[in-house]
């Protein structure tokens, strides 16, 4: 019952960092219908700037959102004003080639630059404390509480700002949104840098308890792929629900499963992925808006 | 269609067949072992490519999985031949197992296919990216059969020149008979799905049934092709053999070469090839990053490939040779931005 | 017309990939000066040089690049001093220098095969030095088993290599299989009982699980549980806590620099404290501290080769000296990728001189009866053509500082044992 309990927990803060990891390409999807494969690869930048920042200042990847957050938002907002934007219109199938170059482009100037030896930030509070009978990995428990944070304080900015209005009306209809006055390429590139943001800030707060290295990247934009089929496009709830069953799912196939559970746990969420998508293309919760919508 | 113009379309596949001839004479100038495994090197890479067009380029349907018929076909391969005992091991002869390779890679896309068709453009490429990863750590987990994580190791035996002919034969026949495709109603049906795919079902077209034909038969060839790779490079494991890099590579070539032509992925297979050997052999470190930002540039400037940006559009285009053809009238001119 | 086109355009791009490429080019015009050369001394020029040609597909660039370059230097750093100290190669009573002709494989089976045929057939080596990594070996022996030439190597560890009865195939280095031996009967000695076992599912790591599982029972130490994870895994904690309930004395991982940082992260993330933990790869290279800071204490990690072992041989010297001469030449210190790879190059140079002879027969011979003490350990030869003399370094991290601990007459240093729970550090 404890082991369960504990696999059930240590599922919920795989699932909420899955959450926040996701926003950012399930809503660059949902708002400008551009499915990003260069995904990893920023969530691999953050992760890089947060070791960097650590290694020459001693700054904690968790202070240091406040230098990678706005960075990564610069390089959004460009991403998508020299690139991306030339791709919208046209059919999916460029968008997925020119995120791909960009993936690889990237990934490969990380090599390059920092060499394909992984590196990790060596926090001091990397340890566990005892809960009611759990352990809670500090790390991981702070990472689901920013994440946690930081999805709410998205949804009130889409919710309650204006500029929050504009990106979701360019969502829903980018004709009528032009009429009614929206410039639609500036809310474009300003949600593009949201995205991008949270994207690095989610590989910055990685980057304590895994690996970092240039190829890091491609299993996330997988797993983003597996949430959003979960969870469903754009929403925020969709992706913390995504988020948590898949966290939950490989942590408990890798728990039980004895010998060959963790490699059960990593094909699991891509079977997941296939099943999903040809069973329930709108993903798991009703009335969210379907994936199939999206054009 | 006058005489002339009939002739004139045979062109293409008279120019191919004495292309083919040369390459088959080609040995006797007497090239060396590396020479000769160079060259089938690239008749597999022109093979996939041609293969990948027919279901990414003439239908639309992007498949960034398509590695996967590769995998099966090369573990179909190395499970029948190897010389080790597991589980499942029949030792069969090379040209036994060849058939197996493709026949078991085309009835897994028949059944991965049924389903992941029906779903629209973006939603099958990342299905398939799905099935691609899933089955990597499928083989990995059925190590009884496959050998696992150790991989599978296939009987040494090497000869460069049978390698070269079978490499050949292949290539000239996937791409003769593509070019047989696209000329045919069934690719011209093809075409009309990747254009519109509603439009096409409300004419009464079975989409369904073109699709998987296409999906299936594309299969069959990238499974031979994954058989004989798995034979040549005698050593086989889940992470040589499921790479990303060999879809990435099928899309590339098709793209560099002219999506949905029938001499464009040929030749993106050949000039990529090239570009990678002999260009970039000096920038190191660099060209993978070369190639991820060619692949932007290609999708931003030329997105119609080489063939589209160098020839005359209307001539090499497959899009705009269908248009003419079937609607010799003024309205080949909207079909202009579509591609 | 404009049909043909495109067709014209791949004819000519078809047959020009066949044509010589520059670099092919570069390497004919060096073959006509071989022959050339091959001729003057068969009219017995006694001031000309005689040269002996090695090739080697090493990776300069993809997912080897790092361990290709250390091999290269490896290699390198012999033939300089063959050529320039040494004096060349000494064949019966002539000397030949050494030639190595190097091509980037870029960590991919079908250019590494490629350029192994190349080699062969283009450049016409006498010898074929290994490539990095088992399955690159893998692929590239087979060729040079069917051309008759032999290829010592010193970086592919998978015993899988050696059990397809090639003839030409030889490995300086301990086979993966004995990664483990020396640090479990340590760890034995010190009366550890029970044993947890992580490995990832890919060759090299799996032959070294599946030797651990074998020197275990040797030693008298009960397997608890056997656990494997797939490449590029990014959470272990699965695995991790099922490993925490059993409660055992030992810890073995095995797998690549990252699942080495992702154990000891995990480890302490959940607070679970075996009495040692060995880890395959990663502990011996100084990164790993550098990465993992103080909770790296303790970890224990088999080494092929560290600068600090006692082995001494006639022609580098002790470790110590190869190693200064190392820095010299390249300006960093020797990983043991780099000094396996000179290890090679010296085996193969030594079995030359004994058989004086270049044929490969006899050099074959030479080389399975070669047992030699060198710089990097004792050399001998199995009939598989692993080297089964040398045993396999132990190290530990204390105070931020690799030390060797096992075996005993390579040890510097004490172990330290039980590790002390992460939270009483």
């Amino acid at each position: 019952m404890d082991k369960l309990l504990q696999a059930l927990l240590n599922g919920l803060l795989l699932g909420g960092f899955y959450g926040v990891m996701v926003l950012g390409f399930s809503i660059i999807w949902g708002v400008m219908g551009v499915i990003n494969l260069a995904h990893g690869e920023f969530l691999m930048m953050g992760a890089y700037m947060a070791w960097a920042l650590f290694r020459a200042f001693g700054l904690d990847p968790f202070a240091s959102l406040v230098i990678v957050m706005p960075v990564m938002f610069i390089v959004g907002y460009l991403l998508q004003r020299l690139i991306l934007n030339r791709v919208i219109e046209r059919p999916h199938l460029m968008a997925l080639l020119v995120t791909f170059g960009i993936s690889i482009s990237i990934a490969n100037i990380y090599k390059v630059v920092y060499t394909a030896s992984p590196r990790n930030v060596p926090v001091s509070y990397n340890g566990s404390v005892e809960l009611f009978g759990l352990t809670f990995p500090i790390v991981k428990t702070l990472v689901f509480f920013v994440a946690l944070s930081m999805m709410f304080i998205l949804h009130l900015f889409l919710q309650r700002t204006r500029l929050g209005k504009s990106i979701r009306a360019a969502a829903q209809n980018k004709n009528a949104a032009r009429i009614v006055g929206i410039e639609i390429d500036r809310v474009y590139a300003i949600t593009a840098g949201i995205c991008i943001a949270l994207t690095g800030a989610a590989g910055a707060m990685l980057s304590p308890t895994q690996a970092i290295f240039p190829f890091m990247g491609a299993p996330f934009t997988l797993k983003a792929f597996t949430i959003t089929a979960l969870g469903g496009l754009g929403r925020i709830p969709g992706a913390l629900l995504g988020g948590i069953i898949l966290g939950m799912t490989e942590v408990l196939v890798a728990t039980f499963v004895p010998g060959i559970g963790t490699n059960l746990g990593v094909a699991v969420s891509f079977v997941l992925l296939v099943v999903m998508l040809i069973v329930r293309p709108q993903g798991l919760l009703s009335g969210l808006r379907p994936m199939e919508e999206v054009e | 269609m006058n005489i002339w113009q009939r002739m004139a379309s045979w062109r293409g596949l008279i120019g191919w067949l004495i292309l083919v001839t040369l390459l088959a004479l080609y040995p006797y100038t007497g090239l060396s072992g590396s020479q000769l495994f160079t060259l089938s090197q690239v008749f597999v890479l022109v093979t996939l490519a041609s293969n990948w067009n027919l279901i990414g380029g003439m239908t639309g349907y992007v498949d960034f999985g398509h590695a996967v018929f590769f995998g099966i076909g090369a573990y179909t391969m190395g499970i029948l031949v190897t010389p080790v005992e597991m589980a499942f091991s029949p030792h069969l002869t090379f040209w036994q197992a060849l058939p197996f390779a493709g026949i078991t890679a085309a009835l897994f896309a028949l059944v991965i296919g049924l389903p992941t068709l029906r779903l629209k453009g973006p939603y099958f490429s990342i299905a398939m990216l799905g099935t691609f990863v899933a089955m990597r750590e499928i083989i990995r987990i059925a190590a009884p059969i496959t050998g696992g994580g150790k991989g599978l190791d296939l009987p040494p035996v090497l000869d460069r020149i049978s390698d070269y002919y079978f490499t050949l034969a292949l290539m000239g026949f996937v791409v003769a008979f593509i070019w047989w495709i696209r000329r045919s109603e069934f690719g011209a049906t093809l075409i009309a799905i990747r254009e519109d795919e509603v439009g096409a079902e409300m004419r009464g077209i079975n989409t369904t049934q073109h699709k998987i034909i296409a999906f299936v038969t594309a299969a069959f060839f990238t499974g031979l092709v994954g058989g004989f790779w798995a034979w040549q490079n005698t050593y086989i494991d889940p992470d040589v053999v499921f790479i990303e890099s060999r879809t990435v590579e099928m899309v590339m070539m098709s793209m560099l070469g002219g999506l949905g032509t029938v001499w464009g992925p040929p030749l993106g297979a050949v000039v990529l090839y090239f570009m990678r050997d002999i260009l970039w052999a000096n920038l190191l470190d660099y060209h993978l990053i070369s190639l991820g930002v060619l692949l932007i540039v290609l999708v931003l400037f030329m997105p119609e490939g080489i063939l589209g940006t160098l020839g005359d559009r209307s001539s090499t285009s497959l899009l705009h040779l269908w248009r003419r053809e079937r609607h010799p009238s003024p309205s080949n001119q909207d079909s202009g931005g579509n591609t | 017309m404009k049909r043909l086109l495109p067709l014209l355009v791949l004819l000519v791009a078809l047959l020009l990939t066949a044509c010589p490429s520059p670099s092919t080019e570069e390497s004919a015009t060096s073959r006509e000066e071989s022959t050339q050369t091959e001729q003057q001394s068969g009219a017995e020029s006694s001031s000309e040089v005689k040269v002996i040609r090695l090739g080697a597909a090493v990776s300069e660039t993809g997912k080897y690049a790092r361990e290709g370059k250390d091999t290269r230097q490896g290699y390198e750093t012999w033939r300089k001093w063959v050529n320039e100290e040494y004096g060349g190669i000494k064949v019966g009573n002539e000397r030949y220098k050494v030639e190595i002709i190097y091509y980037d494989d870029e960590g991919d089976p079908d250019t590494a095969a490629r350029l192994v045929e190349k080699l062969i057939t283009e450049d016409k080596v006498d010898f074929l030095l290994g490539p990095y990594s088992s399955s690159l070996t893998k692929s590239t022996s087979a060729i040079a088993e069917k051309y008759n030439k032999i290829m010592i190597e010193g970086n592919g560890a998978s015993e899988s290599l050696f059990e397809r009865g090639f003839k030409n195939l030889f490995a300086v280095l301990t086979p993966a299989g004995n990664y483990t031996q020396s640090g479990l009967k340590l760890l034995a000695d010190q009366g550890a009982k029970t044993m947890v076992l992580a490995y990832e599912d890919t060759a090299f790591p799996t032959s070294v699980a599946e030797g651990a599982q074998r020197w275990a029972q040797e030693y008298g130490i009960e397997v608890l549980a056997v656990e494997t994870y797939p490449k590029d895994v990014a959470d272990v904690s699965g695995i991790m806590s099922k490993f925490k309930d059993l409660n055992p004395d030992i810890f073995v991982g095995g797998g690549h620099f990252n699942d080495a940082l992702l154990f000891v992260r995990s480890a302490k993330e959940i607070n679970f404290t075996p009495k040692a933990m060995l880890i395959t790869v990663g502990p011996s290279n100084p990164e790993f501290v550098a990465e993992v800071g103080a909770d790296a204490e303790y970890i224990l990690g088999p080494t092929q080769w560290e600068r600090t072992m006692s082995w001494k041989g006639p022609w580098f010297g002790t470790a110590e000296e190869y190693a200064q001469r190392y820095e010299k030449l390249w300006g960093e210190p020797p990983t043991y990728q780099a000094a396996e790879s000179t290890a090679t190059a010296l085996a193969l140079h030594v079995a030359i001189e004994n058989a004086g002879s270049l044929e490969t027969d006899a050099v074959r011979q030479a080389l399975l009866d070669l047992d030699i003490m060198t710089f990097y350990g004792p050399i001998n030869f199995d009939e598989t053509g692993k080297n089964i003399a040398k045993p396999m370094g132990t190290i530990q991290i204390q105070d931020g500082k690799i030390v060797v601990v096992a075996p005993e007459e390579a040890a510097v240093a004490e172990i330290r044992y039980p590790m002390p729970p992460w939270n009483e550090r």
